[in-house]
């Protein structure tokens, strides 16, 4: 079992006794690997994380430096891979909605591979688009672990213990059932995402304010639907859950908060409002304070964003030039603000379309081509 | 009925029993509200696709444990032409595999649990370029089987299969590519008896281009399954209630039993039916369930129905002959059953369509859980015709019973009229049936007040009433329990009341102060004629 183990070469064999000697080498072997990206964002699971190696790697570089990891984090560590790979796919999925999100804007979302911070150097800038970015993904990450586990595939998940005030046993499942949505998901997201963040810095702040307020739009989708059930199928009983909305629902109320962004700064807790909670001494605050307070479901940023209009290899910004824009668009798309005033040039393109399609369970779409002269828009 | 228990007790004895009744009924609501959990609990379940490679429809397809299936994560669309892609969907299982797994250990359904109901949830997504009918059939091929603890994990065993179609209402607002549509909950399985520990369901949508199989059937991406079960404490605290009321009511029974048959006179009409509403009510509170712990029973849903049916009936059948027992015009004549059939009948009816709609429903899903009376237009008409029946008898019941209420009143008010013209005997008799009557009259409209009360709050409401940070109050439960206890505490408190009265008893005393009141009676006529002839 060992050797095929290594010979997948997949470090999750790491935790077991019998290759334990062999995985010691192994992993001190890749330690000294990935020491380089001790500070790799796990962002970049997103694009590279579809293998399992990599997620546990990082989860194991992670929980040896446990100083990072609070203590409720130690408990992350013990979870097995397959919550990795939730993590990973909830880092893509936040990734694919950023870019659909973005796609008709000045900044595409785009990511780099070979860099550690999955975006280039946009997101060390505290602007708005940072801010999306950082909800959409913790909003990911407790997207994505829910699902895992309403697939099953997770044995860490838990039930709403709030509600029986019992500590986890079998009994108690069979005595009152699980109540449990997407707590457990979202848990999870609040102590891996966070912990990333220093919370006494500005930019700390932010990024918890932001991926809090990701995680709690998914809360705020959710549809209750009921049923009803009882003697000959009257409504004598009713029960009720709540249904997870689509990851594109949860990326469109993102832009809108987006859009809706306020601007903040920093400000020290008074002494008395200190003496009353002792977490921690300083809050966001509206930075104009005509505005009103940002609640905890909209997000906020600290500083302007670049105008991302020119290339700047060291932001990671690709600039809009050549571009593709909609002529006469008075939004972000349309050409006059996308190509930031410096006209955009038309092509007439001949384009082979789907027409006449007819999809076919489960995965087919049989269309017709169609030949169409196109007008398109490019930026300069 | 002459001379009942209610009539000859002190008003101080009646306000103590009244008040242990009410401690009684109080207790029942907060035993539900405070230590039931909710009737039942919703489990929601995502489908693991599982590629099948050779068509093998005989293979279970499950998500956890050795010789689990090999998994699709997404299905993306081609646009090809190839013959390839066309038989994909016959290859993609959805397999549920439940209850899941939770804090790290294995969960299994106990037998507490009592039914499982499975619904479906279908994730359809929008493309632009082949929308799909806002109504769509769809077919399924699906499978249930089970495991038992300690079985090895493999061994999954076949339970009921079916080949069932669906309607599928779909609708979208925002007509975007990647957004989803918003479909109709679709009802899937309903198992009478949850006697196995572990279940995997297997669905399969099925292309047949001959059949027109599934072809207006949009991207199907994922598949939720609602798992509904009765909740495990819920039934013990129901179980134990109906434990503790049993002896109780088949006591009460007895006790009144024997107070009739010491009586010189044969039982009358009304005692026949207090003590069919007791068998009836002891007949519900008989704790069967509790067979399910040992026994596959799938009928026990079926059996409950017409339980609770049987009892209604009685109730509703006591109302009405309670009611015409007390019109006070000839009271030899409608001391039959036979006399009411025309009342009766209502309620006949009524229940006899609800009990075949049941078994039209019910009955079917003992052969194929998978069966819903709902999912065809002939079905639906045939349920609905049924429903609109007995909902037809319950008006027309509750149009008699009304009427006969309504008599009643006026009869009362005539003899008010004349009552202080009466003899001694006579009028304390009209008392007694006014009293009577309205003594029950307030209780079954308090009674009746509160279920419809109970259940009304109960649907507006979200089901938990939080008192402060600690203290929840489980309001579902608190109505079911506080109902049940209600109506049996209704039906104690009647036999109890309605009994025949000590003081109606042959001897002495009373043969004594019955000629005296004969004695009086005489007397006065002796006067009154003296009082006649003097004038």
């Amino acid at each position: 079992m060992c050797a095929k183990l290594r010979l997948l070469g997949i470090g999750m064999a790491l935790a077991r006794r019998e290759c334990l000697h062999s995985a010691i080498l192994f992993f001190f072997l890749l330690l000294g690997f990935f020491l380089d990206s001790a500070h790799a964002n796990w962002r970049t699971l997103g694009l590279t994380g579809i293998n399992p190696a990599g997620a546990a790697i990082y989860l194991r570089e992670k929980c040896t430096r446990p100083k990072h990891f609070g203590e409720k984090l130690s408990s992350i560590c013990s979870y097995n891979d397959n919550i990795l790979q939730a993590v990973a796919n909830g880092a893509k999925m936040g990734i694919e909605e950023c870019q659909h999100q973005f796609s008709m804007s000045r900044w595409n979302c785009s990511t780099f591979a070979n860099t550690t911070s999955v975006f280039g150097g946009v997101t060390d800038i505290r602007s708005r688009e940072t801010a999306y970015v950082f909800a959409i993904s913790s909003a990911g990450v407790a997207y994505s672990v829910t699902k895992a586990c309403s697939k099953g595939e997770l044995n860490e998940c838990s039930c709403d213990h709030k509600v029986h005030k019992r500590k986890p046993r079998r009994g108690n499942w069979q005595w009152g059932g699980c109540s449990e949505d997407i707590n457990f998901g979202e848990k999870f997201s609040r102590t891996f995402v966070d912990s990333e963040e220093n919370s006494e810095s500005a930019f700390g702040l932010m990024n918890i304010h932001n991926n809090e307020a990701g995680r709690r739009i998914i809360r705020s989708q959710m549809k209750r639907i009921c049923k009803c059930h009882g003697m000959s199928g009257s409504c004598n009983v009713r029960v009720c859950w709540r249904k997870l909305p689509t990851f594109r629902a949860i990326g469109d109320v993102l832009m809108q908060r987006y859009e809706g962004a306020s601007y903040v700064r920093v400000v020290e807790r008074r002494q008395k409002d200190e003496e009353k909670r002792k977490k921690r001494g300083k809050k966001l605050r509206a930075a104009n304070p005509i505005f009103k307070q940002p609640n905890r479901t909209e997000l906020v940023f600290l500083d302007p964003s670049p105008d991302y209009c020119e290339r700047n290899e060291t932001l990671g910004i690709l600039g809009t030039h050549g571009r593709q824009c909609v002529q006469g668009s008075p939004r972000v798309d349309g050409c006059s603000i996308l190509c930031c005033g410096r006209g955009y040039q038309t092509k007439i393109r001949e384009v082979e379309e789907n027409c006449n399609c007819k999809f076919f369970w489960c995965c087919k779409v049989k269309c017709e081509t169609c030949h169409s002269k196109k007008e398109e828009h490019f930026c300069n | 009925m002459p001379g009942v228990i209610l009539e000859n007790l002190s008003g101080r004895k009646l306000f103590v029993l009244v008040s242990i009744l009410l401690i009684g009924q109080f207790i029942c609501f907060l035993i539900g509200g405070l230590i039931a959990p909710t009737p039942s609990s919703a489990d929601t379940i995502l489908a693991t696709k599982c590629h099948d490679a050779g068509n093998n429809s005989d293979k279970w397809f499950y998500v956890r444990g050795k010789g689990k299936c090999n998994t699709i994560e997404d299905l993306k669309l081609k646009y090809s032409d190839t013959e390839t892609q066309k038989h994909m969907a016959n290859h993609i299982v959805f397999a549920f595999q439940i209850p899941t797994p939770r804090d790290n250990m294995v969960l299994d359904y106990s037998r507490w649990q009592q039914n499982l109901i499975g619904v479906l949830m279908f994730e359809v997504v929008y493309n632009p370029e082949a929308e799909m009918e806002p109504r769509t059939v769809i077919s399924m091929d699906a499978r249930l089987g089970y495991r038992n603890y300690g079985d090895a994990e493999d061994d999954w065993k076949y339970y009921a299969s079916s080949f069932e179609t669906r309607t599928l209402d779909c609708s979208i607002e925002v007509k975007k590519a990647g957004h989803h549509y918003n479909c109709s909950i679709v009802p899937l399985f309903e198992l009478g008896s949850l006697h196995h520990d572990y279940y995997v369901i297997n669905i399969r949508l099925p292309v047949d281009s001959d059949r027109k199989l599934n072809h207006g059937l949009g991207f199907v991406t994922d598949m939720w399954l609602v798992a509904i079960n009765q909740n495990g404490g819920y039934t013990k605290v129901w179980m134990s209630m109906k434990v503790t009321f049993f002896p109780i009511i088949v006591a009460i029974m007895i006790w009144s039993w024997n107070r009739i048959h010491q009586l010189s006179r044969s039982p009358v009409l009304l005692e026949y039916m207090l003590l069919f509403l007791g068998c009836a009510l002891t007949f519900l509170n008989m704790p069967l369930e509790l067979f399910t712990l040992l026994f596959d029973l799938p009928f026990m849903l079926l059996f409950g129905d017409i339980r609770q049916g049987i009892f209604y009936a009685a109730l509703l059948s006591f109302w009405l002959v309670f009611a015409g027992e007390h019109l006070m015009l000839q009271d030899e004549q409608k001391n039959h059953l036979r006399m009411y059939w025309k009342h009766l009948s209502g309620v006949a009816i009524g229940c006899i369509s609800l009990f075949i709609f049941d078994l039209c429903e019910r009955g079917i899903q003992l052969r194929n859980p998978f069966y819903s009376i709902w999912v065809t237009d002939l079905g639906t008409h045939l349920a609905l015709t049924f429903i609109i029946l007995a909902g037809i008898s319950a008006a027309l019941y509750f149009f008699f019973l009304s009427y006969m209420i309504w008599q009643v009143f006026t009869n009362i008010s005539v003899k008010r009229a004349t009552l202080p013209n009466m003899s001694n005997v006579r009028r304390l008799h009209y008392e007694g049936i006014i009293y009577r009557f309205k003594f029950l009259m307030l209780a079954t409209l308090l009674c009746a007040a509160m279920t419809v009360i109970g259940f009304i709050l109960d649907q507006i409401s979200e089901g938990r009433w939080k008192w402060d940070e600690d203290l929840y109050l489980e309001y579902t439960s608190a109505v079911h329990t506080g109902v049940y206890g209600m109506w049996n505490i209704y039906i104690f408190a009647l036999i109890v009341l309605y009994s025949p009265s000590h003081k109606q008893w042959p001897s002495e005393a009373d043969l004594a102060s019955t000629t005296e009141i004969e004695f009086n009676e005489i007397s006065s006529l002796t006067s009154f004629s003296r009082k006649a002839a003097l004038d």
